[in-house]
């Protein structure tokens, strides 16, 4: 790049206030928070915020774990490792990664206006099969979609990728706590998902623009790998150095979406439980305060005895009764309220 | 989502509906806030349709 091309690089950027403040708006794109800590075999979450989808797939074994494999300015990636490959991909059957973000942490794009801001996705990405991948960017409120792509030039070895679209003058994403924007890594898609997409924003249809008809097809391959970390999206043209922010700051993100209480994992270990206290007319309960998330969760939990037969729980509060069982306790409890 | 079977719990007066329990057996257990705009109580309701599954009353 020339010196006045740089300077011109340098004044946008300062243009777009890429310099101040917080720039990515993804949460956990270095992979650090895995509240689960679980390996995942089908559609689900391994690290916080990132989730697999693995549609139809009747051949193909995966396992989805946090990894240790990473570029040097990073200490954990997300993993994908093929154990049985999809011999016989039919055309219903998708497998991908999606970060979900959430509507109202999107409305200063101002999409849907004449001032729509572009934006820039940037991350590293190693795979173990080289060519062409589709990568989409999905709005939920109006359906409209932005597909594009990245190649992998070199197996096995961390690439690091940037990508810049307009934003979309058309599609308004709505102020609320809803789904905003996917951003969808499709690794192999079936012909149903694959069409003739249209350039740039438009309206989404799952036939023609989800995925490319000649991207490379990662699940056909027996002990494949991918890994991909450092994914940041930001406002303007130029993709800017990851904004790395500290473990508890990415926890308390995730925490809106998830919260693994206590020592989550570990079973019926002392400190991973919530004991009952007694109550009047032989009722007992559990009780146990968390801050507040996206909306009010979906408990899972263990229980020591019984089963819980009243729920009288909020959005921030966790409150299990029992009228027959006096001395009980809960653990493992995690809280899903994930987009 | 697997489950051996679900369940309605109710507010401490027993009067309102609260939310669904879904036994995922070995004392495993799911409470699904009643909602129309939680997901995971649309997939609920949805499961119900299906001939032979039923969500009960509270015990």
């Amino acid at each position: 790049m020339s010196k006045a091309a740089e300077l011109a690089k340098i004044g946008e950027v300062a243009t777009n206030g890429q310099i101040g403040g917080r720039r990515n708006m993804v949460i956990n794109g270095a992979m650090q928070v895995d509240q689960r800590g679980a390996t995942v075999t089908a559609s689900g979450y391994s690290v916080d915020q990132f989730k697999i989808t693995k549609t139809a797939m009747d051949n193909l074994v995966i396992a989805v774990t946090q990894d240790t494999d990473t570029p040097s300015e990073f200490t954990t990636a997300l993993k994908l490792a093929v154990t049985t490959e999809e011999s016989a991909k039919a055309v219903d059957e998708l497998l991908d990664i999606r970060h979900i973000i959430e509507a109202q942490n999107l409305q200063h794009l101002e999409f849907g206006t004449s001032t729509a801001k572009k934006l820039t996705l940037s991350f590293w990405v190693r795979s173990s099969t080289t060519g062409k991948y589709s990568l989409l960017f999905l709005l939920d409120d109006d359906t409209r979609s932005n597909l594009q792509s990245y190649t992998i030039s070199t197996a096995d070895t961390w690439e690091y990728k940037t990508i810049t679209i307009d934003g979309d003058t058309t599609g308004v994403i709505d102020n609320d706590n809803g789904i905003g924007m996917s951003i969808i890594w499709t690794l192999s898609a079936g012909t149903n998902f694959t069409g003739t997409p249209h350039a740039g924003w438009g309206a989404y249809a799952v036939t023609e623009d989800h995925a490319h008809a000649d991207m490379v097809d990662f699940a056909a391959v027996d002990d494949g790998t991918f890994h991909i970390t450092g994914v940041q999206l930001e406002v303007g043209s130029v993709a800017t150095p990851f904004e790395h922010r500290s473990f508890g700051e990415e926890l308390v993100l995730c925490h809106r979406y998830l919260n693994a209480l206590l020592a989550y994992g570990t079973g019926n270990d002392n400190n991973n439980k919530i004991y009952n206290a007694d109550y009047v007319n032989t009722h007992s309960f559990v009780r146990m305060g968390y801050p507040r998330m996206r909306d009010t969760p979906t408990i899972n939990y263990t229980i020591s005895a019984g089963a819980s037969d009243t729920d009288y729980s909020s959005n921030g509060l966790i409150q299990l009764f029992n009228d027959t069982v006096t001395n009980w306790y809960i653990y493992d409890v995690l809280l899903e309220k994930e987009l | 989502m697997e489950f051996n079977s679900a369940k309605y719990l109710y507010d401490m007066e027993g009067v309102n509906k609260t939310h669904i329990q879904l036994n995922l057996g070995n004392s495993k257990f799911k409470h699904i806030v009643i909602d129309p705009a939680n997901t995971d109580y649309q997939a609920i309701l949805e499961w119900a349709k299906i001939d032979g599954n039923t969500i009960e009353d509270a015990d």
